[in-house]
């Protein structure tokens, strides 16, 4: 726990009612959605920027780590204090506060859950368009902080394509507006800079986003594989044939048969992969490509293809993989989630490696993949009662980031670096890249207050790092 | 060590023999505002290219670097130039595998080389940079240099997902990857990109990729300016997806040959269409719907060339005054509006960024009046405007960036961290940069 002095004036930041120090009540922010642990020394609840900057103000003049929190969907321990740090709790800054139709822009507070903005735009027909799997509880502030991605970033790309201004709150405690609702402001890409430093920069208070109209009609094709190599195969085919579907997922028989086991949607289990592809623009164009891609899926041997094309129907082919990930859940006691991503053309090799992992490990992994894009999500399933349950799920993950990096991939597509992947950078990145982004976050965070310990690696490169 | 002397002589050792120029034939072809090289440097690796920046690092030799040298006219006026660092000798493809639509390639290719390449494979690189297929891979990146397209694609920003960057203490880092999605550690590559060779130089890109569109249309028709407007708002917010929109006034419009329409001293709008053949149907009929008026048509070849002919009204010609003003998509029309009652100037205005451009082919003496209104007129709405470009001695009395930006600090910490010498750039960036 923070001192009392401390305590003191981070209650006239925020007010009496909104700091939290009692042990109990501090359990609670000292985890998000990974494995990771920390306890903080305080919680504070700011209103508006100004209480974001008095509370970081209190902060750097005593140089207490601080950390910035959303929904805490977070996949890789990026918003679990540091020990002793302040949670800078953003949940009452939820308002939306101005949908600003005529020039595609809206400007939100970072608390908004990105599904409620999305709930906002669409009866203007508009969309804000990343949308990670966790878009019901996830918060704009977090999707910001994480650069967060989803399914749909083949065609529509990631936040960093989508947002356009932001109000942050420096480690300093002071107050600085980047960019805005136009374009190309003068100067170095701050906003660029500072979308996905995973609250190491500082905390955005404001968001100014970019909108897109909502696509006029979808469709979706689903098809059954024998193996997970031909679904991959007809992702390949697809890309080769001119086409751009918003997204490709494909999920593996482990997942199918969670999914099943706890959500039934009929499909079978005894396939080895299903592939859902996601087609979305005018109508008129929409029936041919959904078409070619169920030739497509075909010619490969796909032993069942269906493609949706009412709302109802859609809905029904994507309630299997919208339910994946907790239904994934559901059959494990415990699951690792890595989301390390590869060139798209990659995906075959590192599937028959995800496989020799699991045998070497003896885990299991469910695997489900944004195709279209090659993130791969391998969820590695363990019994964290058993001792050696967790040792064996993180030796299978650590390899899994060395494939990854063997074939010029990335140890994570969207879940962030945050605590569990900072000793894994060096498999991607020299110490001299290293070296550069370490310059980087000295700039907005000189003394190191902004959520400690997150992204980069610790100062000493580990003994046989890349070079 | 007498100083100039001894920096080349630094210069030379960090790259091969002949591939440091001082005769005067060589280093005159590549005048900035009227400055002039000591010296020009051709590296022929990213090795090289690092040990350039070292080299004029440590001895304090101010470079400028050099692509396809379509984006000089940039920025504020140029300072003294140490030495010019040639990045064409960096042009290769790195690597392609056409299936993950994307590529990696060195900064000194051109975009027309790297087009060629993934055309060959059905895709295309979704940038038409105002420098036109001439420029560089590094100098549209050093720039982020966008046209029309970018309504639709996005600019460099969007579609750099990776790069090898040589930073003045003779490091080469990598900044991002080859995959699309990609968070490990801090968009480091977004410094870099738009910061006009001021803390580093960028020497290979991991671009995204597109399939070419199956058809490509352009549709063409001269209205007043309000419908015009009212039509790109319109399109802006439909679902149709249109690929691109365009405005010209009428001064603008008789410049482009080979209109579709006779332009009669109106606005002209001109609508990019790519795609299946099926949607652009549907585009075209729904367009035609929304306005009466005649609309002229362009199909493939034709239609890219005359894109290509609009898109060059942003670039400068040699005397003239070029300035570019951002604002929110909804004030592009109050904007154009403002500039009609300026004879002589030129405008192309891209409501989908909010971006417009306005030239005056000559400088007249009115030039400042123009500048300042346009300014004053764009901030007030949260924007800004720059000058592109302009002849040395009207740039200085113009502010090329406009005011000064509120994060001054913060942008000189960022090139005090990667340029602590301050050798790049020579002055041509944003005050202190």
């Amino acid at each position: 726990m923070v001192d009392k002095k401390v305590v003191g004036l981070l209650r006239k930041a925020v007010g009496r009612d909104n700091v939290l120090t009692e042990p109990a009540e501090l359990l609670l922010y000292s985890y998000d959605s990974s494995t990771a642990r920390g306890r903080p020394g305080a919680v504070a609840f700011p209103a508006t920027t100004e209480e974001v900057a008095r509370v970081v103000q209190v902060c750097a003049q005593r140089r207490l780590p601080f950390v910035p929190r959303g929904a805490g969907t977070n996949l890789s321990g990026g918003s679990v204090p540091a020990e002793g740090a302040v949670v800078v709790q953003l949940s009452r800054m939820n308002a939306i506060l101005e949908i600003d139709a005529r020039n595609l822009r809206a400007v939100v507070q970072p608390g908004v859950v990105n599904l409620d903005l999305q709930k906002a735009l669409a009866p203007r027909g508009l969309q804000f368009c990343p949308d990670p799997a966790s878009q019901k509880v996830s918060t704009i502030g977090g999707n910001v902080a994480e650069n967060a991605g989803g399914p749909h970033c083949l065609k529509y790309g990631v936040t960093a394509n989508h947002v356009v201004g932001l109000t942050v709150v420096l480690p300093d405690g002071s107050v600085r507006r980047f960019g805005g609702k136009s374009l190309d402001p003068p100067g170095f890409d701050l906003v660029g800079l500072f979308v996905g430093s995973e609250g190491t920069f500082g905390i955005a208070t404001e968001v100014v986003v970019r909108l897109k109209p909502l696509p006029e009609s979808a469709q979706i094709v689903l098809a059954l594989f024998e193996t997970l190599e031909s679904a991959g195969e007809a992702v390949s085919r697809i890309i080769a044939a001119g086409m751009m579907p918003a997204a490709m997922e494909i999920m593996d028989r482990t997942t199918l048969e969670a999914v099943e086991a706890s959500f039934p949607s009929g499909l079978p289990t005894d396939v080895e992969a299903v592939l859902l592809i996601e087609l979305d623009g005018l109508k008129e164009v929409l029936d041919r490509q959904a078409e070619g891609c169920a030739a497509i899926c075909r010619k490969l041997q796909a032993r069942q293809v269906e493609i949706g094309r009412t709302a109802e129907e859609r809905d029904k082919l994507w309630a299997s993989r919208r339910s994946a990930f907790g239904a994934t859940a559901r059959v494990s006691p415990s699951m690792l989630v890595n989301d390390a991503t590869v060139p798209r053309t990659r995906i075959p090799e590192v599937l028959r490696q995800l496989q020799e992992i699991e045998r070497r490990h003896g885990v299991r992994i469910a695997k489900i993949f944004h195709a279209g894009d090659g993130n791969l999500h391998s969820n590695i399933l363990f019994d964290r009662d058993d001792p050696n349950g967790l040792r064996a799920a993180e030796a299978a993950s650590a390899e899994i980031f060395r494939v990854a990096a063997g074939v010029g991939g990335t140890i994570t597509g969207e879940h962030g670096v945050g605590a569990e992947k900072a000793r894994f950078m060096e498999l991607i990145y020299s110490p001299d890249d290293i070296a550069a982004q370490r310059k980087l976050r000295q700039v907005f965070d000189p003394h190191g207050i902004a959520n400690p310990g997150k992204v980069l690696p610790a100062e000493e490169p580990a003994a046989g790092a890349k070079r | 060590m007498s100083g100039i002397s001894g920096s080349l002589r630094r210069l030379q050792a960090a790259v091969g023999e002949n591939q440091l120029l001082t005769d005067t034939e060589a280093v005159s072809r590549y005048r900035v505002d009227g400055q002039m090289p000591v010296a020009v440097v051709l590296p022929q690796s990213v090795e090289e290219v690092a040990a350039v920046l070292r080299a004029a690092a440590e001895s304090g030799l101010p470079l400028l670097l050099w692509g396809g040298g379509r984006h000089m006219h940039l920025g504020a006026p140029c300072g003294p130039i140490g030495a010019v660092v040639l990045m064409s000798g960096l042009n290769r493809v790195v690597a392609y595998d056409p299936n993950d639509l994307t590529v990696t390639a060195q900064a000194g290719m051109s975009l027309e080389a790297l087009q060629k390449v993934v055309g060959e494979h059905g895709q295309m690189l979704p940038l038409d940079p105002p420098g036109g297929a001439s420029a560089t891979l590094g100098g549209i990146a050093a720039t982020n240099a966008a046209g029309a397209l970018r309504m639709s694609y996005g600019a460099p920003r969007d579609l750099i997902i990776g790069m090898r960057v040589a930073l003045t203490d003779g490091s080469v880092i990598k900044t991002g990857g080859r995959t699309v999605k990609n968070v490990a550690g801090y968009e480091l590559g977004k410094l870099f990109i738009g910061s006009l060779g001021t803390v580093g130089a960028i020497c290979e890109l991991t671009l995204r990729l597109v399939p070419r569109p199956e058809q490509t249309v352009v549709l063409v028709s001269a209205m007043d300016l309000r419908p015009a407007a009212a039509m790109a708002e319109a399109l802006l917010s439909s679902r149709l997806g249109v690929t691109s929109i365009e405005l010209l006034n009428p001064a603008a419009a008789s410049r482009v040959p080979g209109l579709p329409v006779a332009a009669r001293n109106h606005y002209v709008i001109v609508i990019g269409l790519m795609g299946e053949a099926e949607g652009i149907a549907r585009q075209e009929r729904d367009i035609r719907a929304m306005s009466g008026e005649a609309w002229g048509r362009l199909e493939g070849g034709a239609a890219d060339n005359l894109r290509e002919r609009v898109g060059a009204l942003a670039y400068p010609e040699a005397e003239g005054v070029l300035v570019r003003a951002s604002v929110p998509v909804g004030d592009v029309h109050g904007l154009v509006a403002m500039l009609s009652d300026e004879e002589g100037w030129l405008v192309l205005a891209r409501p989908g960024d909010g971006v417009v451009y306005a030239a005056s082919p000559a400088s007249p003496p009115r030039v400042r009046r123009v500048v300042d209104a346009l300014r004053l007129r764009a901030e007030g709405v949260d924007g800004h405007a720059v000058v592109v470009s302009a002849p040395a001695q009207v740039k200085r009395e113009l502010s090329v960036w406009g005011r000064e930006t509120a994060n001054a600090d913060l942008m000189r910490g960022l090139k005090q961290a990667f340029d602590a010498a301050g050798v790049l750039g020579c002055g041509r960036f944003v005050p202190g940069l």
